[in-house]
């Protein structure tokens, strides 16, 4: 990080007396700890913003009266985010999670201006002494939910609707095509990007386009269960829910579904806080820390399946299995991972190309 | 064959919601009025139309739901600029925020609760024949869309009150001395355009995608808006037009899923397409110098009778 | 009881200016009510959108760094249709500049220089005033409807931005996220206030809003706009041609729609990133209506609706008021403003049993 500190200028203690602009209420001892979080969409969109509220209601629960929370939500990325953080500072939040990429460098920003506030940043990169980063493992999930697409395709062909080509859709892609065809080597996947975070019915036209020309699997990596919704109407074999149990939306239909359970990890960070331990950590937690669940089943998954499924589950869980462990190959056929090695985290958070089985997306 | 088959069904269901919207605003300019607020009135139609179906479980009833948020929410830019005479460009862009807001804070209880979606209007025989869908396949919005491009070239050019609303949108001075309410035709237009926005809007949870989302229309409503003057205010046009955005629309996503030569399009070139192609055949229409004249001549000027 | 509207021999300028204080005024009373009806606390909703960000000396930085790209655009925006000319794809226009802006950066990178800075601003205008170039000429030449031509330039515009720094533009050090380099030293922004975020962007909205006021209302150019806008027929009698005029309104609310997307590049974000558009050039609009379509109205009116945007976030994070509202509000404000604007131009009379003697 090359951030320069030149606009931005370093408040110790007592250059806050000086600058009345930048300074915060008193932190006074025996005060609830008051918890921010910052949204990029509204928690009502079934999907990745309405997992991380639960997981804020879910740290009420936890902590009860030890903690206060306050959330904002739409809040675009960029300055309004940068001033949205500043609000929550001065209000008297001494831990904020903010929880889209595209809030990293607001964060960084206002974390140098509040050095006794504690940041979390979700899915970023940039670290601070009091700005920690936090990360689930949904590739985890991928990897369970492309076991079962493995298992019960029966034309072998799994449509991927995503947002932007950014290296969490393309890491998802991967796990998931790389689990199906340790079942089905012929396993193939179309990932199709439309541009947008919220145009539902693009998305479910995405699917209808992609089940009219043979995929009878549907995944997706944007919010909301709109392509569910259309495998349902379409009757295929199945799709999964994303950030939330979708089930409400296609009972027969959805598979399974990945869990974003962001709960414990903010009960861990504020309880941490009160404690007094509170450090700016790296944490990137899947299935075995409980961030990263397997909704329930759904009725088209058999026994064997299940089975299947759950023992890719638990090998994550216990270590024992990893799913971009070499040999893999990318799509041109070139050996990118050697046998026996696993790609490192710093390889997988970076991923820009594709696995063999996926088509090359334009 | 099979999928030009399926092409033509996703398309219609892309093409109707915004030829409904687009043939209501194409009666209001028509009758002089510009109205801006379409994406506003379509998104209060769409929660309107949700909750309808969401309570009662009747389609029909929640396209009279959306039809009547709509008109009712047109009724404040009715207000507005007739009897205020507000500007219209202006009062239509403050009717889409409001819209927006209204919506979402309309729709927040909503959220998480899935809905049955229209069924098709002929049997399940014909309906899911894999030839025959594609006339057969629909539900009633899709026919009502195509009912309502005669009906309203009908309308315009066949009947007294259309020749009134076509004389109030050209020349409204003369039109008020004749004797004809020139206030009265534009509210009437502007209630028609807002009830077939709040349509075009319920179509949206009605034939999509069974959900409530805010903002779900993402921008349609402008396209709508774009369409009547791509169509240089012609009923059969606009049905083209429709169709040929409906279509551009379609094929990218056909395309991206189906690989082949037109997969190597960037996902962004595609997004752009429909709005390059309006500006093009626009263009086109401009040379060939007939849209001007077919542009209703009062289009968004305030009736000021005393001037 | 009867009314009758009676036109006013000229515009009144008490109404005028009291329409959009009590426009805000009746924003504040009825939303309170609405708000209080629907289960929200509607008192605190207005208190925390409309008072805390002004009370707050803490805020006001940020009311300045969110009004200031709202005035500047605002201010082309209000010359533009004074005459006439509706180009509602400021947006468009403000993308453009921001990408020209970051385009001149990122070429730059590296470098030091006092130079590069006006560069870019140089070439942040040039982009907005070019983008807003297309629809002048198929205006002009073609008949083309600017209004829709614009606003579709818009939406081309938005994933241009999407394309560049996904492809080319993409930072080779940012984990693949599409987002371009931050810019180095010299192609920021600087702040004009120690200790706080108010960059230079603010003091230059401050001049152009000035600078266009003195020139519209002192100007044969201001002359002109004004001409065309309100009597085209006899502005070309005057010898003023619309087409000129066309030019003029487009280009110069493309340049100033420009120089707000450079300056938001330069200064706030450092660097292109996918939420780069964040409504500005639509929400300009707005402004350009509160303020009258007058360069200090429009300054005054960018610092109203930025109080509702600060405001707004204050207030979700207060007494948890959604998102949402913060629209329905502004959408209050400008319907009760375009509502009053009929008092500007007509008083109202009591009709005393005198049934419709013709029409007003």
């Amino acid at each position: 990080m090359t951030l320069s500190r030149r606009s931005f200028v370093k408040i110790s203690g007592a250059a806050a007396a000086v600058l009345p602009f930048l300074g915060t209420k008193a932190f006074a001892q025996g005060e609830k700890l008051k918890v921010g979080f910052i949204y990029v969409g509204t928690i009502n969109d079934n999907g990745y913003n309405y997992a991380h509220n639960q997981g804020r209601l879910y740290l009420e629960e936890q902590l009860g009266d030890a903690v206060e929370t306050t959330y904002v939500e739409n809040v675009p990325e960029g300055p309004d985010c940068e001033r949205v953080l500043r609000e929550l500072a001065q209000q008297g939040n001494k831990l904020i999670f903010a929880t889209s990429f595209g809030f990293g460098d607001s964060v960084i920003k206002v974390a140098q201006q509040f050095p006794e506030v504690k940041f979390e940043h979700a899915t970023g990169y940039m670290k601070a002494d009091n700005v920690g980063l936090y990360n689930a493992r949904f590739y985890e999930g991928r990897a369970v939910c492309g076991t079962i697409a493995g298992h019960l395709s029966q034309t072998g062909k799994a449509g991927y609707i995503g947002s932007f080509p950014i290296p969490e859709v393309v890491m998802g892609i991967n796990s998931f095509v790389l689990a199906a065809r340790k079942v089905n080597p012929d396993f193939t996947i179309k990932p199709v990007y439309i541009s947008t975070w919220n145009d539902p019915a693009k998305e479910a036209d995405a699917a209808r386009a992609m089940i009219d020309q043979g995929i009878d699997v549907i995944a997706q990596h944007t919010d909301g269960p709109a392509a569910l919704q259309v495998a349902q109407e379409r009757g295929i074999v199945g799709g999964f829910g994303q950030g939330a149990d979708m089930s409400a939306f296609a009972p027969e239909t959805q598979l399974t579904s990945i869990i974003d359970h962001w709960g414990p990890h903010y009960a861990a960070s504020a309880q941490a806080v009160i404690d007094g331990t509170w450090t700016a950590g790296d944490t990137w937690e899947g299935l075995k820390d409980d961030v990263v669940q397997i909704g329930p089943y759904g009725p088209k998954v058999t026994d064997e399946v299940k089975a299947a499924a759950e023992a890719v589950r638990t090998g994550q869980i216990d270590g024992s299995f990893m799913i971009f462990t070499g040999p893999i190959k990318d799509n041109t056929g070139a050996e990118r991972v050697p046998a026996g090695v696993s790609m490192t985290d710093a390889e997988l958070l970076s991923m820009d190309w594709y696995v063999e089985g996926v088509e090359q997306p334009a | 064959m099979d999928i030009y088959i399926a092409i033509i069904v996703t398309l219609v269901g892309a093409a109707s919601p915004i030829l409904i919207a687009a043939l209501g605003e194409l009666v209001v300019e028509k009758a002089g009025v510009l109205n801006l607020g379409v994406e506003g009135m379509m998104l209060v139609g769409a929660i309107a139309g949700f909750a309808g179906q969401y309570y009662t479980g009747n389609p029909y009833f929640a396209l009279l739901c959306g039809a009547f948020a709509g008109a009712a929410t047109s009724l404040i830019f009715g207000f507005l600029t007739l009897s205020l005479s507000a500007n219209q460009t202006a009062t239509g862009l403050a009717l889409t925020i409001f819209g927006t807001g209204f919506s979402a804070l309309a729709g927040a209880p909503f959220s998480a609760r899935p809905i049955e979606l229209m069924r098709p209007l002929f049997p399940l025989e014909l309906a899911t024949h894999p030839i025959l869908r594609v006339i057969f396949g629909y539900a009633a919005p899709v026919y009502f869309s195509f009912i309502m491009v005669f009906a309203v070239w009908y309308f315009l050019k066949k009947t007294r009150a259309g020749l009134i609303l076509r004389a109030v949108g050209e020349n409204d001075l003369s039109a008020h001395s004749i004797g004809y309410s020139v206030i009265g035709v534009r509210y009437a237009a502007v209630l028609f355009g807002g009830a077939m926005a709040g349509i075009a809007g319920a179509c949206f949870p009605l034939l999509l995608t069974p959900q409530w989302a805010e903002r779900m229309t993402a921008g349609r409503g402008w396209i709508a808006v774009a369409l009547v003057v791509f169509a240089s205010w012609r009923p059969f046009r606009l049905l083209a037009g429709a169709y040929l955005f409906g279509l551009v629309m379609t094929m990218e996503l056909y395309a991206k899923a189906g690989g082949g030569p037109l997969s190597v399009i960037p996902s962004e070139l595609w997004a752009a397409l429909p709005y390059l192609a309006t500006i093009v055949v626009l263009v086109l229409i401009s040379i060939r110098r007939d849209a001007s004249s077919n542009a209703p001549a009062c289009l968004g000027r305030p009736f000021l009778p005393s001037n | 009881m009867l009314f009758r509207l009676e036109k006013r021999q000229e515009p009144s300028r008490f109404m005028l200016y009291a329409t959009p204080v009590a426009s805000v005024l009746l924003t504040m009373v009825v939303g309170a009510i609405i708000f209080s009806l629907i289960g929200y606390d509607g008192i605190g909703a207005v208190r925390e959108i409309f008072f805390t960000p002004l009370t707050n000396a803490y805020k006001w930085q940020d009311l300045g760094v969110k009004a200031a790209p709202l005035v500047i655009i605002g201010v082309g925006l209000s010359i533009a249709y004074r005459a006439n000319v509706w180009n509602i794809g400021a947006e468009g226009q403000y993308i453009m500049g921001g990408l020209a802006g970051t385009w001149v950066a990122l070429a730059t990178y590296g470098m030091t220089g006092p130079w590069i800075l006006p560069l870019m601003i140089l070439a942040g205008v040039v982009g907005g005033a070019l983008y807003a170039a297309i629809p002048a000429l198929l205006k002009t030449r073609l008949n083309v409807n600017e209004i829709l031509t614009s606003l579709m330039l818009t939406y081309a515009s938005v994933q241009l931005i999407y394309y560049l720094i996904r492809a080319p533009w993409k930072d080779p050090m940012g984990m693949g996220f599409p987002q371009t380099r931050l810019f180095s030293e010299a192609a920021r922004l600087p702040t004009v206030i120690p200790g706080t975020i108010v960059h230079l962007g603010v003091p230059i909205a401050v001049l152009v809003a000035l600078a266009a006021w003195f020139i519209m209302s002192r100007s044969v150019f201001g002359y002109q706009m004004k001409v065309v806008g309100a009597a085209p027929h006899a502005a070309r009698y005057g010898g003023f041609s619309e087409n000129k005029t066309i030019w003029l309104a487009l280009l110069v609310s493309g340049a100033l729609a420009g120089l707000a997307g450079v300056l938001e590049v330069a200064g706030p974000f450092q660097r292109m990133v996918p939420g780069f558009p964040t409504n500005y050039g639509f929400t300009a609009i707005i402004v350009a209506f509160l303020g009258r379509l007058n360069p200090l109205g429009v300054l005054f009116a960018g610092i109203v609706m930025a109080i509702t945007f600060v405001g707004g976030e204050v207030a979700q994070t207060t007494i948890g008021l959604p998102n949402a509202a913060t629209g329905i509000f502004q959408a209050m404000v400008l319907f009760f403003l375009l509502a009053g604007d009929i008092l500007v131009r007509y008083r109202i009379r009591r009709v005393v049993a005198n049934p419709a003697a013709g029409a007003a």
